[in-house]
């Protein structure tokens, strides 16, 4: 297996990554008035504009310091936990131990991923089944690792992981939230999507997406 | 419902409402980096700086406390969110500066401990001295300390702990003081009416028009119960009852009582309810050492109000006394 991804390629998965979530910020600002007070839209299209500005800005730097960069970007939106769990995770993603600092193999890949979701646990209790962005986080993690175990492409993991996550934020909609600012809404939750977990299915179908494109 | 509000640019509210209090109270605070609020006039080096962070919107919390006796800086967040990490590092940074050591309060909120406990590991790492304190003293999150969000209860917290650091008390002190007052006091919300998000112009919660809730949170978090809308005293004794119990004041103890009004509810109301606390308290044979009632932090024009009840001791009464020249609190 030789397919590599480098600087350009993870540049163009954050690129559509948040342009999927300026696509859909108004839809998660309508999920979010069910459940919180209806800012994670605008919060994410925030975000977005930092993660574009956090790949400008470190054009030429190792990948792990453009991961880190992205995700330092990210948190330093104003925009509560939202914003905040999202840049730890790209943040965390950064930790990853490369052996070379210009390209990623699949199997690095899925270890970024879950240093990224390590630095998260560091920071919440949420797991899935809580209603969070875990819930489709975990899964779409999850299945970069099992694909790159299974000796699939990087572009493959990342359909299986877009798909792991659509299906995680759709199964939130059964669930009631025990977490995070909605916790204390109850019952009332059930019968919406997480609008933390919905934006994890488009943070992945853009990064899908951006490496179809440049592959 | 149209919002009805004098704002400009939704997306400028938080830079313009800093500016705003800059500008009213130039000899008391200044801005340092942006939207980060320090006191015009630098504490003297060798005393320990108090720093906070959380949302915007709820006026004059947090930022309208910092001032001789209380806050040295506070991170200003966006309406009702926190800030990010990298501001609040920043925060912390300019409070250690010169080898100077910190006390960061932190609200009880997601995004806010969040943002807290990632600018502390980084500033650790730098070898900052800083420790932290969480305020929890909500009842309605359930006996679990950890789910208990920070009410006005960061207010008590923000004036002992400050009043230590101003006579010159080491980190290790000011967090045991700040400490000691955390574990001696309890909160409870009331809302009656919801306010609207000034950057979305959507409400934030409903409530029934003859309904109140006791237990909301600070941004309209659904509570532990649903009610018909009482009377100012029925209220009142519901909500001091149950802090009474979860605290476990005894007859003869001292307790001090605050009653924080959300954004809409007169002072008239927050007295006529204050008046009814105190007969309780009397009638119990509690007695109420000190007391305070006004608006500390607000959620807009949410209808409502936080009443808080702490167990004082000497200490923390003489701390609590104490001096302290804010914007919006002044005690000589």
């Amino acid at each position: 297996m030789t397919d590599l991804i480098g600087r350009a390629e993870l540049g163009e998965m954050f690129a559509q990554a948040a342009a999927c979530i300026r696509r859909e910020h108004q839809h998660l600002t309508a999920l979010d008035s069910i459940g919180g007070d209806g800012d994670h839209g605008t919060t994410m299209l925030r975000a977005a504009e930092q993660m574009e500005r956090g790949i400008e800005e470190s054009s030429t730097a190792s990948l792990t310091d453009l991961l880190k960069s992205v995700g330092w970007k990210v948190l330093g939106v104003d925009g509560g936990a939202s914003s905040a769990l999202f840049g730890t995770f790209f943040a965390g993603m950064g930790d990853v131990q490369l052996f070379s600092q210009d390209a990623m193999n699949c199997h690095d890949l899925g270890r970024a991923f879950q240093a990224g979701l390590r630095a998260m646990s560091r920071q919440t209790k949420a797991g899935p089944g809580d209603k969070t962005m875990m819930d489709a986080l975990v899964p779409a993690v999850t299945a970069v690792t099992a694909a790159a175990n299974a000796g699939k492409s990087i572009s493959d993991a990342l359909d299986d992981a877009a798909l792991a996550a659509q299906l995680g934020a759709e199964s939130t909609k059964d669930l009631v939230a025990r977490h995070g600012r909605a916790r204390s809404l109850g019952e009332r939750t059930r019968g919406y999507p997480d609008a933390g977990s919905t934006s994890v299915a488009l943070l992945f179908r853009g990064f899908s997406a951006g490496l179809r494109r440049e592959l | 419902m149209r919002m009805k509000k004098f704002i400009n640019e939704p997306t400028n509210l938080v830079g313009e409402l800093l500016e705003g209090m800059v500008l009213a109270f130039p000899d008391k605070v200044q801005l340092s980096g942006r939207n980060i609020v320090a006191r015009a006039w630098p504490k003297e080096s060798g005393k320990v700086r108090l720093v906070t962070l959380g949302g915007s919107g709820h006026e004059p919390g947090l930022s309208g406390f910092v001032g001789e006796g209380m806050l040295d800086y506070s991170v200003a967040g966006g309406i009702f969110a926190a800030p990010g990490a990298p501001r609040c590092l920043e925060g912390i940074r300019s409070a250690c500066a010169e080898g100077a050591s910190a006390l960061l309060i932190v609200l009880n909120h997601a995004g806010d401990v969040l943002s807290g406990n990632i600018a502390m590991e980084m500033a650790l790492r730098e070898g900052l001295k800083i420790k932290m304190i969480i305020t929890h003293e909500d009842i309605a999150g359930g006996p679990n300390l950890e789910d208990r969000r920070g009410l006005v209860g960061f207010f008590p917290v923000y004036k002992v702990a400050g009043a230590a650091a101003e006579q010159g008390a080491s980190l290790d002190a000011c967090l045991e003081i700040a400490e000691r007052m955390e574990r001696n006091m309890r909160s409870l919300a009331v809302a009656v009416n919801t306010a609207t998000h000034p950057s979305t112009g959507q409400p934030i919660f409903e409530l029934g028009d003859d309904e109140m809730e006791i237990g909301m949170g600070q941004h309209g978090e659904a509570g532990t119960g649903r009610m018909k809308l009482k009377s100012a005293d029925e209220t009142a004794e519901i909500m001091l009852n149950m802090l009474l119990s979860d605290l476990q004041v005894a007859t003869g103890e001292e307790i001090l009582v605050l009653i924080n009004g959300a954004g809409a509810t007169t002072l008239m109301e927050l007295l006529i309810v204050f008046r009814r606390v105190a007969q309780v308290l009397t009638a119990k044979k509690i007695k109420l050492i000190r007391s305070a009632v006004g608006e500390f932090i607000t959620t807009q024009e949410q209808a409502g109000f936080q009443m808080l009840i702490a167990r004082m001791d000497p200490e923390l009464i003489e701390l609590w006394d104490a001096p302290a020249d804010a914007p919006f609190f002044v005690k000589r």
